[in-house]
């Protein structure tokens, strides 16, 4: 092959792989499945890997989902991030969130506790009832 | 242009012909392909768009850097083409495109043609790219949270995290035969051991790379696996574990191997490999990081001019 040659075939090879990959990353991109997976929670203490799926599935630990996405009771409009209830920073408020459904200051707040203390209240509530799953830190929370 | 009347003798390797040094490259991309359609397979469209922006990218910068340094145009000689297919091989495949792109400007630039372009580049080229990245992105190959969307058949937690998380006990699910097929997750392209180690070979008796380097850095990483093993077995994986995760086939094969960042005697190879391969453990096993073979073989990349003045001693005496 001559110098010339090769460098066509570098700008075909080139161009061709260029929109294959716009294409890739624009057209044929892959959705977010409509349940997760494995969820990554990064808070400051580590990530922690949680296997959504396979607690939620039968084949795995067969937990039903309102246990955990449980308000409103057994209601799809539970399917939804907790930190929309449970806000990040403040203890016991109202968020916005609520008055999608509820009248402003009709509600008592005082029972929902912060983003962080309601995860570990439910996770590590549920592993030391069934005497299953992590409850140490450091099996959560990775560095 | 260069004056034609000066013959210049620069430092080895030496650029014979530039068709030689193609054929070289694009053996290696060959080499290559089986362990990254492994990866497509595994991974789908995401996987293909990594490859194709990477490739491409790497060699698109290297056209501009030419023109910009009014340099002859060099991407012809495939090696901006092998850098780019490099990088791509060791991202997780939902790589975001600013980071492919900026990867392989990176590799190009700072790995290659401030060194005056192919064969002047004292580090792999690559290495130095994913190394900035990970210092400057460390989430971004975070394997585990990278591929939260994708299911197998096989357990999808990053080896080498959940051994250095959880110790050796969390790693027993994972047999040497199953990771040699791939059973792991992992960049695109280093997952697929098998496909790896049959590249590797083709190359080393093509004579593309020297197996001396190949072969003691993996024996390296061996016996450094295999000591720490056996004096804590609760803590420290066995080294068949450490030969097939992360990155050490690919590694050895085709990051340890390169041509002017490696030494080319042969008690200097020999040295070159086995520090690398005894870096990347103490790396995994007792260093920060999740993986070693980075910065291991950087390391060695810098000590290559060094141990390249272990040269044989002439016969006879000066008097
Ligand atoms: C063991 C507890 C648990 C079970 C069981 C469970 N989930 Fe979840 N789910 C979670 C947590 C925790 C999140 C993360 C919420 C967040 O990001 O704040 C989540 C997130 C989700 C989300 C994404 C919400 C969003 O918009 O980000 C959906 C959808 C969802 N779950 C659906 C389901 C469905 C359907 C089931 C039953 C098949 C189920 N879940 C079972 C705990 C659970
Ligand atoms: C739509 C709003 C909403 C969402 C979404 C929500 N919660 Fe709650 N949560 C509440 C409210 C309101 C309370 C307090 C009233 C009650 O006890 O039900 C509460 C209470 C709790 C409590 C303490 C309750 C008890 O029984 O002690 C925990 C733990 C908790 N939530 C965890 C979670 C987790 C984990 C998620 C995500 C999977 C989540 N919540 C999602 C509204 C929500
Ligand atoms: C998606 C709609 C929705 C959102 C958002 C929502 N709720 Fe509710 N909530 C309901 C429904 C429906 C009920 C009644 C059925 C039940 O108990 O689950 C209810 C019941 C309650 C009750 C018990 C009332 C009773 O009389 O038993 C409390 C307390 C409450 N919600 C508090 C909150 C708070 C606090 C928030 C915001 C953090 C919130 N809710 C957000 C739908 C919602
Ligand atoms: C309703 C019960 C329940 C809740 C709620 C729950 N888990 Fe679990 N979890 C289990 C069970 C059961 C296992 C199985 C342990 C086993 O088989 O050894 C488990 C196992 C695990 C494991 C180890 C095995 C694996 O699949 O990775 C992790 C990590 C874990 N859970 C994290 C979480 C986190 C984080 C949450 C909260 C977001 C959570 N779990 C909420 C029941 C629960
Ligand atoms: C079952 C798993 C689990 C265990 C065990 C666990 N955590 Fe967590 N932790 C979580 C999850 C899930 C979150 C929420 C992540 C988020 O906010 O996105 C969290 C959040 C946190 C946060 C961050 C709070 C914030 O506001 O950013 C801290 C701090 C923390 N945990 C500390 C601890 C400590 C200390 C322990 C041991 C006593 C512990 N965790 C045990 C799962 C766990």
């Amino acid at each position: 092959m001559t110098a010339k040659n090769e460098l066509q075939l570098a700008y075909g090879i080139a161009i061709v792989l260029l929109i294959i990959g716009i294409l890739s990353f624009t057209a044929f991109s892959a959705k977010p499945p409509e349940e997760p997976v494995r969820i990554m929670f990064k808070p400051t203490a580590g990530k922690v890997l949680f296997t959504h799926k396979t607690h939620a599935e039968l084949g795995g630990y067969g937990i039903d989902c309102y246990t955990c996405h449980h308000h409103p009771e057994y209601d799809e409009s539970a399917l939804r991030p907790c930190g929309d209830c449970h806000s990040q920073t403040q203890e016991r408020t109202e968020p916005n969130t609520c008055r999608e459904c509820h009248e402003e200051g009709e509600l008592e707040t005082e029972n929902t506790p912060k983003r962080s203390d309601a995860f570990h209240d439910q996770c590590i509530g549920c592993h030391k009832e069934n005497d299953a799953g992590p409850i140490e830190c450091s099996e959560c929370h990775v560095l | 242009m260069p004056d034609s009347k000066k013959f210049i003798v620069s430092h080895a390797p030496f650029w014979h012909d530039g068709s030689h040094i193609t054929t070289r490259n694009y053996h290696t991309l060959l080499a290559a392909l089986p362990a990254v359609i492994f990866g497509m397979i595994q991974y789908g469209m995401p996987a293909v768009g990594v490859v194709s922006l990477a490739v491409s990218s790497a060699m698109i910068w290297e056209y501009l850097l030419n023109r910009i340094t009014r340099q002859p145009v060099t991407i012809g000689d495939g090696n901006a083409a092998l850098i780019g297919l490099l990088f791509a091989m060791l991202l997780p495949a939902t790589s975001p495109w600013w980071m492919v792109i900026t990867g392989t400007l990176v590799a190009i630039l700072v790995g290659k043609e401030i060194y005056g372009g192919i064969g002047g580049n004292p580090f792999h080229p690559t290495l130095v790219a994913v190394a900035i990245l990970m210092l400057s992105w460390k989430d971004l190959f975070d394997f585990d949270a990278a591929l939260v969307d994708y299911e197998f058949d096989f357990a999808v937690a990053y080896p080498l995290a959940a051994l250095k998380h959880f110790g050796a006990w969390a790693v027993e699910g994972f047999t040497p035969g199953g990771l040699l097929m791939g059973n792991q997750i992992g960049g695109i392209g280093s997952t697929f051991g098998l496909g790896i180690v049959a590249g590797g070979i083709y190359l080393a008796l093509r004579g593309i790379i020297r197996w001396e380097i190949s072969v003691s850095f993996l024996a390296g990483v061996f016996i450094t696996a295999l000591i720490f093993n056996l004096a804590d077995g609760a803590r420290y994986a066995g080294p068949l574990f450490h030969l097939f995760t992360g990155y050490t086939l690919i590694g050895a094969f085709f990051f340890a191997t390169e041509d002017s960042s490696s030494p080319v005697n042969f008690i200097p190879m020999l040295i070159y490999g086995a520090g690398g391969g005894i870096l990347t453990v103490l790396i995994r096993n007792i260093g920060v990081y999740l993986d070693g073979v980075v910065f291991a073989l950087l390391i060695m990349n810098i000590a290559n001019p060094l141990l390249d003045k272990l040269r044989p001693k002439a016969l006879g005496k000066v008097i």
